[in-house]
């Protein structure tokens, strides 16, 4: 199978601290691999890396995303090409409404793809559409992008924007932190209705309560920025009852 | 002659003063009063606490003391529910005419203009209308201009009002007063994109229970500046001032509010909003000031600027002076670039750098400026 996400030796610093350590990963198209690991192991790193975000040090290695470098790609351009990640601390953006900024945001995305604009009318039926399933009342669609959310309408919000622009590589970082019962299952049934052959996700988590809802493939330990055992859901439900002690010696 | 200040006015003295123009013979002995007064306190320097950052001696130094000409127009009112008057009015009010220096009584500024004051509008909105009393004021060429304008809020109105500065090569030295009187509201829209020297003092009064809503969009073509003094004179009114700064390349903007609670239940609020670029200089002076016998008060200062480039540079100056314990005041200033953790959220979603920017700039701007607002039309295209 065609690999679409291939991280090879990678090795990433701050500040000469090493937080990435030699770390290899694979993921091809339809599945979907969960991180799960202790606080301060570079989990967010990481997903900060793949998306491109400015302020590491790459040391060592290289990622592929579709063949192509993705060091050598904007963050911008990465999202353009189906790279999302959901946010675990989404910023607020005042005085920029959440409605308009999605319609820039998928417009971007679908001139980048050499599609034309959704039409008002239709973009306005899908986002309410997609909405709905997430329950986000319309008039948060209207308020300013996560100015005055609570932590949960802003975990929502990010699903809502995943939901609308159908990424091709989904990383969610902590998607379920800051989650009540109602809305974790809500917002986790709403992410793994995007589920598809065609696309992929990365779950960071620290709860195996997110896995039952949207089943991984693959699960990896990430013990000290680097992956110790790879394996299936199983491992999931050995960390949620024995925590990482039994990693940490490895 | 004992002036502080003969840069600008050796050709004049007080002998002379009532034939350097036309039109001077009228309120010449009220004229006289206040160039008096105007010699003993001069041209404001940077040595005045509220003109630290506006070196307006310098800055007017080669201009000639020769009127420029100036334009007041009133466009697009209700001339129904209004009355328009012009000089006769101070000469049957004279004491109206010393008005401004009896809340403000060190300015050197009001006290020139009411030397040379040589345009006048007296607006008198009697009645409330829907429809926005829109003042334009331009100027022509080079020399200078003391327009003044007087608007007076009769008691339970509610208006919009507009008022555009634009043009000059000079230096403008404008005076406005707004006297809203009880239970009046008013909404104020005020656009500066002068291109002259401009130095403005606007004044207003509030009545009991009054209400002023003030947005500024300031686009200078040169160095201006805005002084408001709102005197919070009757119980329960209420002023917020929102001010958004633009200044054109190698340009300076200054905007100064002193908010006097007078009396009890008053709140005002000021906040200002500016992004500037290369070469470009602004400041924020905000005063809070409330009396020792006045309660419950509430106010706000907030100042956001964002600096576009290393060659920008800001000064936020907020004060309180509150001689009350019941009270509720906050003050923020954040000075600094564009916010990298927004633009990384804004870049992971398929924005890029430029569009990003944008988009957090209009963002800042329209925190002020509503899409239904009368200035956004004149806001530079890269912010609509």
């Amino acid at each position: 199978m065609k690999s679409f996400l291939k991280i090879k030796d990678l090795s990433i610093s701050v500040e000469d601290k090493s937080i990435i350590r030699n770390l290899n990963l694979k993921i091809n198209k339809g599945e979907v691999h969960a991180i799960m690991g202790p606080n301060g192991s570079g989990k967010s790193t990481l997903s900060n890396i793949l998306a491109g975000k400015e302020g590491y040090n790459i040391t060592n290695g290289e990622i592929l995303f579709c063949d192509e470098n993705l060091f050598e790609l904007n963050p911008d351009q990465r999202a353009n090409k189906g790279i999302f990640l959901a946010f675990q601390y989404p910023v607020e953006i005042p005085g920029v409404t959440n409605i308009n900024f999605i319609k820039t945001a998928l417009e971007s995305n679908r001139k980048f793809r050499g599609l034309e604009p959704l039409k008002p009318g239709d973009f306005l039926k899908l986002i309410k559409k997609k909405a709905e399933l997430l329950e986000i009342p319309e008039d948060r669609l209207k308020r300013q992008l996560n100015v005055g959310f609570s932590g949960g309408e802003k975990k929502r919000n990010e699903a809502l924007q995943l939901m609308m622009l159908e990424p091709s590589l989904a990383i969610l970082d902590e998607t379920d932190s800051g989650l009540d019962v109602d809305a974790f299952k809500i917002v986790a049934d709403a992410v793994n209705s995007t589920r598809s052959k065609d696309n992929s996700m990365l779950i960071i988590t620290h709860y195996q309560r997110l896995l039952e809802r949207i089943q991984p493939d693959f699960v990896h330990v990430f013990i000290d920025g680097s992956i110790t055992e790879s394996g299936g859901p199983e491992l999931a439900h050995e960390i949620e009852e024995n925590g990482y002690e039994r990693f940490n010696n490895v | 002659m004992v002036m502080k200040d003969l840069i600008m006015f050796n050709a004049l003295n007080i002998d002379s003063f009532d034939q350097s123009f036309d039109n001077f013979s009228l309120l010449s002995e009220e004229r006289k009063e206040a160039f008096a007064n105007f010699k003993k306190i001069g041209i404001p320097s940077k040595r005045d606490e509220r003109w630290k950052y506006t070196d307006l001696k310098n800055d007017i130094r080669d201009i000639n003391f020769s009127l420029c000409e100036t334009n007041i127009e009133i466009k697009n009112a209700d001339f129904d529910k209004l009355e328009v008057n012009e000089i006769d009015y101070f000469i049957n009010n004279k004491d109206l005419y010393f008005r401004p220096v009896k809340c403000l009584n060190d300015e050197g500024l009001i006290y020139l203009n009411l030397s040379y004051s040589n345009l006048f509008k007296v607006i008198t909105i009697r009645e409330t209308s829907d429809i926005p009393v829109i003042i334009d004021i331009e100027s022509f060429g080079e020399g200078m201009s003391f327009p003044r304008i007087l608007i007076n809020v009769l008691p339970g109105v509610k208006a919009d009002i507009q008022i555009f500065n634009r043009g000059g090569l000079g230096f403008i030295n404008q005076l406005i007063e707004l006297n809203i009187e009880k239970n009046s509201s008013i909404h104020f829209y005020r656009f500066n994109e002068s291109s002259s020297i401009h130095s403005e003092t606007f004044l207003s009064y509030l009545g009991y229970n009054s209400n002023l809503s003030f947005t500024n969009l300031s686009l200078p073509k040169n160095k201006s500046r805005l002084q408001v003094f709102n005197s919070f004179m009757g119980e329960s009114s209420s002023a917020e001032l929102k001010s958004i700064s633009i200044p054109q390349i190698g340009c300076k903007d200054d905007f100064l509010v002193h908010n006097n609670h007078i009396e009890s239940n008053c709140t005002s609020i000021v906040g200002m909003r500016s992004v500037l670029q290369k070469e470009v200089e602004c400041s924020f002076q905000a005063l809070i000031d409330i009396e020792n016998k006045v309660k419950n008060s509430k106010a706000e200062q907030d100042c956001k600027a964002i600096l576009l480039d290393e060659r920008a540079s800001m000064n936020a100056k907020p004060e309180m002076k509150i001689f009350n314990n019941d009270v509720v005041c906050k003050h923020g200033t954040t000075i600094g670039s564009l916010n990298k953790d927004q633009i990384f959220y804004l870049n992971s979603r398929g924005l890029n750098k430029a569009s990003a920017e944008k988009i957090l700039l209009q963002g800042i701007i329209s925190e002020y400026i509503s899409n239904n607002s009368p200035l956004k039309s004149f806001l530079p295209g890269s912010y609509k």
